[in-house]
């Protein structure tokens, strides 16, 4: 046998290397592989003040909340910190959001602790506090259940379940409930630079300015700019709290040089972020302080992001370096510091929806790094490739790292980003400018604002001053449009109700294109109910979620005097956008009937369904002659001719259908790790896939279909979109190589030559994981040994022992990319 | 301009610079006893049934009796009846039953070839032609250098070296980068376990660097146990590479791969059980190393 080639990744659990004992290892190893608990005090205080507040208006009574919790709940300095502010105990924690979902609030506290994926721990008297004091309250005025209400008959048919919960039937799934806000990014280079203080101040002018015999100044724009000066007072409280909790552990302390730096902390939080930071160490810690307090306003889907990281930090190390009073491992330390404390926050999801989409406590707190400045040079700089290092040598999967790339990037950029994704951690994900920006500029945006872009989440972007869309959007199981065609509009799981639109008992088609057509008009239909339950999640959400502090930190926000999550902001672009799961697997099942049936006429449609009805037991054959017939991810244009075809017929409903909702609704193909709920919804599928296994994820192909290398999904994504519609948004792509196929300096060179062909391809997103197939078997068995194994799931790492056991056999199917011959 | 191929294999790294797809002609002179590609040695077609892809255990036996010469019965294929028709191929819902070879048009390699041209772009990569020995049909194999050159695809080929000169001369002017091994100095041993003298090998080769100077060359060995992993016959194989020019080499371990494929085609598997031993193979290195350090050869190792 040869020898496998190991990631250092894998070196190092194999190895058992013990890292150098430093100061963040050191905090890391006191939370690492525990199991995090959930901290009751965001949603204690946030119901206590609504309590009082009902009736106000809704903006305001969040800043009020905010100012309850900033007055109140429990401040932490954590023993070697440099860094301060947590918003729950100590370890791993999840916080409370009951305005989200708190309906469902007393029924999650007692599945938490034993839930497969993503479990959470919660003290007794915690857990009789919720049931007693928080759920109660919270029963009736949920966003939840207010959308359950307002849909149509036929849009909740097949957005919910019949059950008390109304859990989802993953058909036209709705992730409006379980977030209030799509992933977002703020500006945090304002609050940087003029502070609190200075946002404060403009919002008190603005008041000044207000017309007092005017209704909506008096009703409207009063009490945003009353929320703003509140919310802002709140955190320079809160930071001020921590000050003084820093000080007063500075006198018990023995130590010196803890003692001078609990000191230098104290001193730090009296000044940020009221006013602007004027240091590194300031800046790391003012914007710590803006991104945690903006977790405590609202639950955005998943985790707030970090912006351009490398682009708003750089005067401060600048200025420090050329001061003497900073150097990289001093910089890097306290970014260090920094992670550690992202990595205890966990986004916690009550709902089994929300739990199941984000598998192994996920989150996209995006750091992004190079890219181009806002006048369209290359933006890299010595602290992108701080970054970098940080992510090889500090083993967490936090923050998620996402490297912009365009095509006059420099070599040694590349080549960091290529030696970095070879540590096999799966970091960082890879962003393409050639195809982002012109998007951006085609919805309207300046070249500055475009060229300015940032990462946010998963794979999306954000131009943090423009858009203005926070509408959490629909994922739709197309997989199970195929099925209702197969079905004539019933699903195998749910007999005889009829579930879509009865286009016709198929095996009476006599063309591929009548069994075509037949599933357009399912596509088409599930697009329908998508937009409908969009139009009521987008009028409904400006009345149950206020974000003062998101609003203020948004250009057209403060200027308009509106909530972010209003339905239209003056002067914004709504970009928002619809997922489809399950494309390889509906691609791969058409071409399948295509070839087999009507082209080769090896089986009739009948026979098909015979097998697929008893899920391929007995009838291997059939089997068989559909797993092999041509498929997606290939570079096959029999298979990739129909990708291109339901891509360009989803993209033409939405060019003819987003506009009268007042927003972008953009065709995404990003499926966090919802390819394995939605997967359990739907029967076996005639690509030879068993039923109810995963779909699918995003724009790859299905698991073990793509047999012809990682040049060929490239190829083969590149040949099913259409270039000439605005209206697409993220493809997100998981190629899975070998560590043997980026051994050495000649692996690395041949990485970044692969990387460069996917950014001339005008592709989306590509992350890596380099990783043997043998190691993550191993894993499955040996969890014990694996505590540290990162995997790069959808848009982020996880620890692989952490994921369900659907998740990680998906994972092991996706195909691994060695060289062959 | 027809020939056969075995396959074209995208993403390939090791085989010449940057991203490359390799094209496999069939046919080769030699008959290494460690050969790990059976399947190339052969120029015409050859049927295989792949046992572990059959599904007969499961109810299938579609292809009984559907050979016209009557070479597969009861899901075992008879090699010594079997023409290479390939009559069976379709009928096969498991892709059990396969081909070793496809005849098709040197142009048609070339459309699937470019379709992976977008890779090329960086770093010069491009096209290998392998085998086989891919000079074996030389005719074709020019058809496909040529073409590359008109279509700009960058042109490398892996050879063994015992090829007619006339078809080297202008394959040579049709490459870029040339991979080209060299098993044993020693003609004995070279006869014995390859079938064929070394003669024209190291004939071909000289004339390339006399020739072609800035053609860049790459030289391989593979080192196999009891044939050539001892020193002298790396130091022979190092000493005649000292001081050309345009020239880089590399040892390249024997493995196995290929064991499965010699059952697939009726063949009692190679003579070479075991690997390289790793003290040899360090030891061998080192060799190699020394070399590079005395300024003799630029060894890539």
């Amino acid at each position: 046998m040869a020898v496998i080639e190991l990631s250092p990744q894998e070196k190092r659990i194999y190895n058992r290397e013990k890292p150098a004992e430093k100061r963040t290892l050191q905090i890391l190893q006191t939370f690492a592989g525990k199991r995090p608990s959930i901290d009751i005090e965001r949603g204690r205080y946030f119901t206590e003040s609504f309590r009082e507040t009902e009736g106000q208006p809704l903006i305001l009574r969040w800043a009020k909340a905010l100012y309850r919790y900033a007055e109140k709940a429990t401040v932490y300095i954590d023993d070697k910190q440099l860094i301060v502010g947590r918003a729950g105990k100590e370890g791993r924690y999840g916080i409370l959001y009951p305005e989200l979902d708190g309906d469902v609030l007393d029924e999650a506290i007692h599945s938490l602790p034993e839930r497969e994926s993503s479990p959470f721990d919660i003290a007794p008297e915690d857990a009789e506090y919720i049931v007693r004091e928080i759920a109660p309250y919270w029963k009736g005025k949920t966003f939840h259940e207010a959308l359950v209400k307002a849909l149509p008959e036929e849009t909740r048919r097949l957005t919910y379940n019949d059950d008390e919960e109304n859990t989802s039937r993953y058909i036209v799934n709705e992730t409006a409930s379980f977030r209030s806000s799509i992933q977002w990014v703020h500006d945090y280079e304002k609050p940087l630079k003029i502070g609190f203080n200075g946002i404060r101040r403009e919002a008190q002018e603005a008041l000044a300015r207000l017309d007092e015999f005017s209704a909506v100044d008096t009703t409207e724009k009063k009490p945003f700019l009353e929320a703003v000066i509140l919310t802002a007072d709140a955190i320079v409280l809160w930071a001020g709290r921590h000050a003084d909790a820093a000080e007063e552990k500075a006198a018990l302390e023995q130590d010196p040089v803890r003692k001078a730096e609990l000191l230098e902390i104290a001193r730090i939080c009296r000044k940020v972020p009221a006013q602007p930071a004027e240091t590194f160490h300031e800046a790391v810690q003012s914007q710590w302080f803006i991104q945690l307090f903006s977790r405590i306003e609202q639950k955005t889907g998943t985790v707030i992001s970090n912006g351009r990281m490398d682009q708003y930090l750089y005067p401060y190390y600048k200025a420090d370096k050329e001061k003497g009073i900073l150097d990289d491992e001093r910089a890097e330390e306290l970014l260090e510091c920094v992670w550690v404390s992202m990595a205890q926050y966990i986004d916690l999801y009550l709902s089994k929806t929300g739990g199941s989409f984000n598998e192994g406590y996920a989150h996209w707190e995006a750091v992004t790094i190079g890219g181009q400045t806002k006048d369209g040079g290359d933006a890299t700089n010595e602290l992108t490739y701080l970054f970098l290092r940080s992510k090889r040598e500090f083993p967490l999967n936090y923050p998620d790292l996402a490297a912009r790339v365009h095509t006059s990037s420099p070599e040694r950029y590349l080549y960091e980003v290529a030696e970095t994704i070879k540590d096999g951690a799966g970091f960082p994900k890879l962003i393409n400018d050639e195809e982002v920006i012109p998007l951006l500029l085609a919805k309207g945006a300046t070249f500055e604002e475009a060229y300015d872009y940032c990462v946010s989440g998963c794979s999306e972007v954000r131009m943090p001053n423009r858009d203005t869309y926070t509408s959490p959007c629909a994922y739709i199981n197309f997989a199970a449009a195929l099925e209702i065609t197969l079905y004539n509009g019933k699903m195998q799981k749910y007999g005889d109700e009829v579930i879509g639109l009865e286009t016709g008992a198929p095996e009476e088609f006599e063309t591929f294109d009548q069994f075509l057509q037949a599933y357009l008009a399912q596509q088409k239909n599930l697009m329908k109910h998508a937009f409908i339950q969009q139009h009521e999640i987008i009028r409904l959400r400006g009345k149950h979620f206020g974000a003062p502090l998101a609003s203020m930190l948004h250009a057209l926000c403060m200027k308009n005097c509106k909530n972010i999550h209003e339905p239209k902001i003056e002067g914004g672009i709504d970009l928002g956008y619809f997922e489809f799961i399950g494309y390889g697997t509906v691609i791969d099942s058409l071409a399948a009937i295509k070839k087999v049936v009507y082209d080769d006429h090896r089986l009739t449609l009948e026979r098909v369904k015979v097998a697929l009805a008893h899920n391929f037991e007995g009838y291997e054959i059939e089997r068989q002659l559909l797993q092999h017939a041509p498929a997606y991810g290939n570079n096959d244009d029999y298979a990739d001719s129909i990708g291109k075809r339901l891509d360009r017929e989803l993209l033409e409903f939405t060019k003819r259908y987003s506009q009268e909702l007042g927003v972008h609704l953009d065709l995404r193909y990003v499926p966090f790790t919802a390819n394995v709920p939605f997967g359990k919804v739907v029967s076996a599928t005639p690509n030879g896939r068993y039923a109810y296994t995963p779909l699918s994820d995003g724009s790859s192909a299905s698991q073990g279909a793509d047999k012809h290398g990682p040049t060929a999904i490239l190829l083969s994504n590149y040949a099913t979109k259409n270039y000439d519609y605005r209206n697409r948004a993220s493809r997100l792509l998981n190629v899975k190589l070998s560590p043997q196929c980026v051994k050495g300096e000649t692996g690395t060179r041949k990485l970044v030559d692969y990387i460069k062909t996917w950014r001339d391809l005008k592709l989306w997103h590509i992350q890596f994981n380099i990783i043997n197939r043998q190691t993550l078997l191993d894993a499955q068995k040996h969890p014990e040994n694996y505590g540290n194994l990162l995997v790069r799931v959808a848009g982020y790492s996880a620890y692989f022992c952490e994921l369900s056991k659907d998740l990680q056999d998906d994972i092991i199917a996706r195909t691994e990319h060695g060289e062959i011959a | 301009m027809k020939g056969t191929i075995f396959n074209i294999q995208p993403y390939s790294l090791h085989d010449g610079p940057g991203i490359r797809t390799i094209v496999f002609l069939k046919g080769c002179p030699l008959r290494c006893q460690w050969c790990a590609n059976p399947e190339s040695q052969l120029p015409h077609p050859q049927v295989y049934l792949d046992g572990q892809k059959c599904i007969r255990d499961k109810g299938c036996g579609l292809c009984d009796g559907a050979c016209p010469h009557a070479a597969l019965a009861g899901g075992a294929l008879d090699h010594s009846r079997c023409t290479g028709c390939g009559d069976c191929l379709d009928l096969c819902p498991a892709q059990a039953l396969g081909v070793y070879g496809e005849t098709v048009e040197a142009e048609t390699v070339l459309d699937t070839v470019e379709r992976e041209s977008v890779f090329f772009a960086h770093d010069n990569g491009g096209m290998t032609l392998s085998g086989g020995e891919p000079f074996y049909q030389g005719e074709f194999a020019l058809a496909l250098l040529r073409g590359a050159k008109r279509r700009r695809i960058h042109a490398a080929a892996e050879t063994c070296g015992h090829c007619d000169p006339t078809i080297l001369r202008e394959a040579a002017a049709n490459l870029s980068y040339i991979l080209y091994d060299i098993k044993t100095m020693d003609e004995e041993v070279h006869r014995r376990f390859t079938g064929q003298s070394n003669r024209l090998i190291l004939d071909n080769l000289e004339l390339l660097f006399r020739e072609y100077p800035a053609l860049p060359k790459h030289i391989r060995t593979p080192v196999i146990p009891g044939v050539n992993d001892n020193e002298e016959a790396i130091g022979d194989i190092l000493r005649f590479l000292a001081g050309r020019k345009n020239c880089t080499y590399e040892l390249l371990p024997y493995h196995r791969y290929g064991e499965g494929k010699y059952a697939l085609l009726g063949r009692s598997a190679p003579r070479f059980p075991k690997a390289v031993d790793p003290d040899r193979l360090a030891a061998l290195r080192s060799l190699c190393r020394q070399a590079e350090a005395s300024g003799a050869i630029q060894a890539l190792i």
